[in-house]
């Protein structure tokens, strides 16, 4: 109530209490007189800068303002130590990048790694041309040696042929 | 003559109008001041702290979100710095010359400026005995009167932490006053 914190609805059960009970008004007064005091010196007592020096502290902070990192940039760039850090990562990349292919198979390579290198593109080009159209599945039958052949299309379906 | 908003103002500061920038502080100019001088006790103290923040405001200022209180995020700026300088102060043990009241001048009454010292000085030093946070929280609420959420937001804390220390200062600045005896006679009073 003091200091004017509480609700409007409280003051009144509060403001009835003290009517009625003269310890607690004593104890009121002195809590609002402490209070009052101490706002009215904190009022009077206010020093103002001397406007020379006002001017002269704004011109400071004007001048002494540093380069500002744009608040766009990344928290990595704020940051000095992190610069050489990146730099360090960018120059272990870059090596690793120019270094790695005659290291890890790009470089020169030899006669079996040719050889099989040339094996996998004979396979793959194999296996690209195998999607044929028509699969024809022969059986012998090793009592009469008699031969059924089955023709089916690419869907696996029988497809019947002479 | 046509005033230029405060968000005009920080606009023309960020766009590169160093000359802006003084007329966007000078309304809180006292405020600022008085709060650094509060929270230090010494005037030239408080200049430093004041200086200081006024660096970080230039500096900072793109950070300031427009359409919230500029007062309060200077004072937040103000009440930091203080903090830091108290902080390096109490480190370098310089607090009893630190505290040395400096002279205003008090009116031209001589009884009245006798006076007005005396309650000063003991008022003065009654602040000087809460701590920082009490301090700040007594200051914001009671000195510029900040609102508690306002005073929680400047010092980034609960609304309920403001509440309690603000109830702890004032319980402490009543206790000194008892101690003291000042010897106020109470005025009669109608409100409460």
């Amino acid at each position: 109530m003091v200091g004017s914190d509480i609700s409007t609805s409280k003051i009144a059960s509060i403001k009835a209490h003290l009517e009625k009970c003269p310890e607690c008004q004593q104890e009121y007064d002195s809590y609002s007189l402490a209070l009052e005091k101490t706002k009215e010196w904190l009022e009077e007592d206010r020093p103002d800068w001397v406007e020379r020096e006002w001017q002269q502290a704004v011109q400071k902070a004007v001048k002494e303002k540093k380069t500002v990192i744009s608040p766009l940039a990344p928290w990595p760039f704020k940051k000095a130590w992190a610069f050489t850090v990146m730099g360090v990562l960018a120059v272990a990349l870059t090596l690793l990048l120019v270094i790695k292919p005659f290291y890890f198979g790009e470089g020169i390579a030899s006669d079996s790694e040719l050889l099989s290198r040339s094996q996998a593109q004979l396979l793959r080009s194999a296996f690209q041309e195998s999607q044929q159209e028509v699969v024809k599945m022969t059986m012998v039958l090793p009592e009469s040696g008699q031969k059924i052949v089955w023709f089916f299309d690419k869907n696996f379906e029988l497809e019947v042929k002479e | 003559m046509w005033m230029k908003n405060e968000d005009e103002l920080v606009s023309e500061v960020l766009e590169g109008d160093q000359s802006s920038f003084e007329p966007l502080l000078r309304p809180h100019r006292q405020g600022l001041l008085n709060m650094a001088y509060r929270m230090s006790g010494n005037l030239e103290e408080a200049k430093e702290i004041c200086q200081e923040a006024l660096i970080k405001i230039y500096r900072y200022l793109y950070r300031f979100e427009k359409g919230k209180s500029f007062k309060s995020w200077v004072y937040k700026i103000t009440v930091n710095s203080a903090y830091d300088y108290l902080r390096k102060r109490k480190k370098s043990e310089d607090i009893i010359e630190s505290q040395k009241r400096q002279d205003f001048d008090y009116g031209s009454d001589p009884e009245k400026q006798f006076l007005n010292r005396e309650i000063g000085t003991k008022i003065e030093s009654f602040l000087q005995n809460l701590s920082p946070k009490e301090k700040a929280v007594f200051l914001l609420r009671d000195g510029d009167g900040f609102s508690v959420e306002e005073t929680s937001k400047i010092l980034k804390c609960s609304s309920l932490s403001v509440r309690t220390h603000l109830s702890r200062a004032r319980k402490k600045i009543r206790a000194q006053f008892e101690q003291a005896n000042l010897g106020f006679k109470r005025e009669v009073k109608s409100e409460v």
